[in-house]
């Protein structure tokens, strides 16, 4: 059996996430635990984007589900609660998830990717011009629960990347996980094999932007703030694509490595080298292409085609 | 009608610069197969190549124009060689990625060395109109537009006259055949990835007067030409100059005539394009 290693090391990540306020972090707790919580985030978006790639869509449109959740959720909490209002945020983002699928999943390769970003910026243009978004200048989120628990946003920022994980391991683990590599390495055979690939690409699409929503409610509730600018931006997507790609595409372990290390890093360059650590983003994205292309999970040796 | 009109010129001047960066763009889909996001990044290149020239060694932009063709062409060369042949066989996921990676790094770069602002090259002509009737023409699209429907058409014959022009449109057909009839399809990409990057080069010398120079110039005309080629059609370098026109009369046509089309414009682009795509994605299905 495959992946027993991997299984123990993703424990043991999610297990050191939830013991890290705990732990006697000294002076620089405060620091650590937004980091944190940024790693746990990005990871689950990461995780989320990449179980659509299971099926070989390169989707952009995870900053608009990412969005479609923050925006949701910020627009609903003062009136519902925090809870209530994730889940509704993330539902919004599934429905935009059905309706680019159900339109686009034909598409192959670029064309899908190019769908997938076009309905990422048409969205955010609306959300730039509707009245009740406060377009350019932004929309002010209450903290979860009322502010009366500091650790809140850490820990749904976990429970997302619990969740995450958790929807990763199954799909990876089930039948299901067949029917996306073979809608993924070739989709006219998979067809013949008796695989639903538009239904395989749908439910892979719908569960990401499910993932991805929440994710998008939860950042919202701990930055209090929104802008169409921030929230839908192409740099979620690339974010989300970049970590799986560092980590290990296909795999649950893979983007939860890259996560931690690449949030971590990315904290780090911003407060060494300020803007330009997105520089350091490129060069890596174009490096582990080309010399690490099963990113870092290969190097552990276990790979499945 | 007038207001139309005039909206509608501006719209075809629009169009002549669309049309020469999506062409490269679709020189490099459709011959070496590749889907590079980073195209516009050489048109950002080009643009600030036309301004370092302009600012410090008052070079008329006219004169950057080959220059700047030359400096992309190298580039784009090197590129191809250093980045995109080793991912010639590899999943088209892994290339798309790469030259997203490209794309970051050079957008960012250029971040850090020139700052966000937009800076304009105002040669003394910048400003001239020429009168047509009723209508207004800036000398400066005018010239642009003229300068790359020429080119358009140089790369044309090019294609249909040359060798390796004819090369080229042969292993865009068939990445086989060609190989047996003594063709070397490596120098067939070298080639097509250069003159992408170079037409994408000239393209930023034009916008550099037209527009501006800026670090984040270059992805949003990525985007464009991406929606140009998929409204064209892969492979299909003849339908870009039509659909050029079209999305380039579309964002006339809003920023004219809605109410604060000014944020509006992006989206119509994509709009166009998203319906292109799905218009596509039904007809097959």
């Amino acid at each position: 059996m495959r992946g027993f290693g991997h299984l123990t090391l993703i424990l043991l990540c999610l297990l050191f996430f939830a013991l890290l306020p705990y732990l006697p972090l000294g002076i620089w707790r405060d620091f650590l635990l937004d980091v944190g919580f940024f790693v746990l985030l990005f990871t689950a978006l990461a995780l989320s984007w990449d179980l659509v790639a299971r099926t070989g869509q390169l989707s952009l449109a995870h900053g608009a589900f990412f969005g479609l959740g923050a925006y949701g959720a910020g627009l609903l909490a003062p009136q519902v609660g925090t809870l209530p209002a994730l889940f509704l945020g993330a539902l919004g983002a599934g429905a935009g998830a059905l309706v680019l699928g159900w339109i686009t999943l034909r598409l192959h390769g670029l064309y899908f990717a190019m769908a997938s970003l076009a309905f990422s910026e048409v969205l955010r243009t609306i959300a730039l011009k509707l009245p009740f978004t406060g377009g350019p200048i932004g929309l002010p989120v209450p903290p979860p629960f009322g502010g009366s628990w500091p650790l809140a946003a850490y820990y749904l920022s976990f429970s997302v990347l619990f969740l995450a994980t958790a929807l990763s391991l199954w799909a990876e683990r089930s039948p299901f996980r067949l029917a996306q590599a073979a809608t993924r390495q070739s989709e006219a055979v998979a067809r013949v094999l008796g695989v639903q690939v538009v239904r395989v690409k749908l439910w892979s699409l719908l569960l990401g932007s499910l993932v991805a929503g929440l994710a998008g409610g939860v950042y919202g509730m701990k930055t209090l703030f929104l802008s169409p600018y921030d929230a839908f931006s192409l740099g979620r997507a690339v974010e989300a694509l970049v970590i799986p790609i560092f980590g290990g595409l296909y795999t649950t372990l893979g983007p939860l490595m890259g996560g931690v290390v690449l949030v971590s890093l990315e904290h780090a360059l911003r407060l060494w080298i300020k803007e330009g650590y997105l520089v350091v983003y490129g060069a890596i994205l174009i490096l582990v292409i080309l010399f690490l292309p099963r990113g870092l999970v290969g190097i552990l040796g276990r790979r499945r085609g | 009608m007038e207001l139309l009109l005039q909206t509608l010129l501006n719209g075809l001047l629009l169009s002549g610069v669309y049309a020469l960066v999506a062409t490269g763009l679709a020189l490099s889909l459709g011959v070496v197969g590749i889907v590079n996001f980073a195209h516009g990044e050489f048109l950002m290149m080009g643009a600030f190549l036309s301004y370092l020239l302009f600012a410090f060694r008052g070079l008329d932009p006219l004169l950057s124009l080959g220059l700047a063709f030359l400096a992309a062409f190298l580039v784009g060369g090197l590129t191809y060689q250093g980045l995109i042949r080793p991912v010639l066989k590899a999943p088209e996921l892994n290339q798309m990625l790469l030259t997203f990676g490209l794309a970051i790094l050079l957008q960012n770069l250029a971040l850090l060395l020139f700052g966000a602002d937009t800076r304009v090259v105002a040669p003394p002509y910048q400003a001239t109109t020429l009168a047509l009737g009723p209508f207004f023409l800036g000398a400066v699209p005018l010239g642009a537009f003229l300068l790359s429907l020429a080119t358009l058409l140089l790369l044309q014959v090019f294609l249909s006259r040359s060798r390796l022009g004819l090369a080229m449109r042969a292993v865009a057909q068939n990445r086989q055949a060609p190989g047996l009839l003594g063709i070397e399809a490596e120098r067939v990409y070298l080639l097509a990835f250069g003159l992408a990057a170079a037409l994408a080069g000239v393209a930023g010398v034009m916008l550099s007067v037209m527009l501006y120079a800026s670090p984040t110039v270059g992805f949003a005309f990525t985007l464009k030409s991406f929606a140009i080629v998929a409204l064209a059609g892969l492979g299909n370098l003849k339908g870009v100059v039509p659909a050029a026109f079209v999305l380039a009369l579309a964002e006339a046509l809003v920023s004219t005539y809605l109410p604060g089309g000014g944020g509006l414009v992006e989206a119509v682009f994509f709009l166009v394009l998203f319906l292109a795509l799905v218009g596509r994605a039904w007809r097959e299905a």
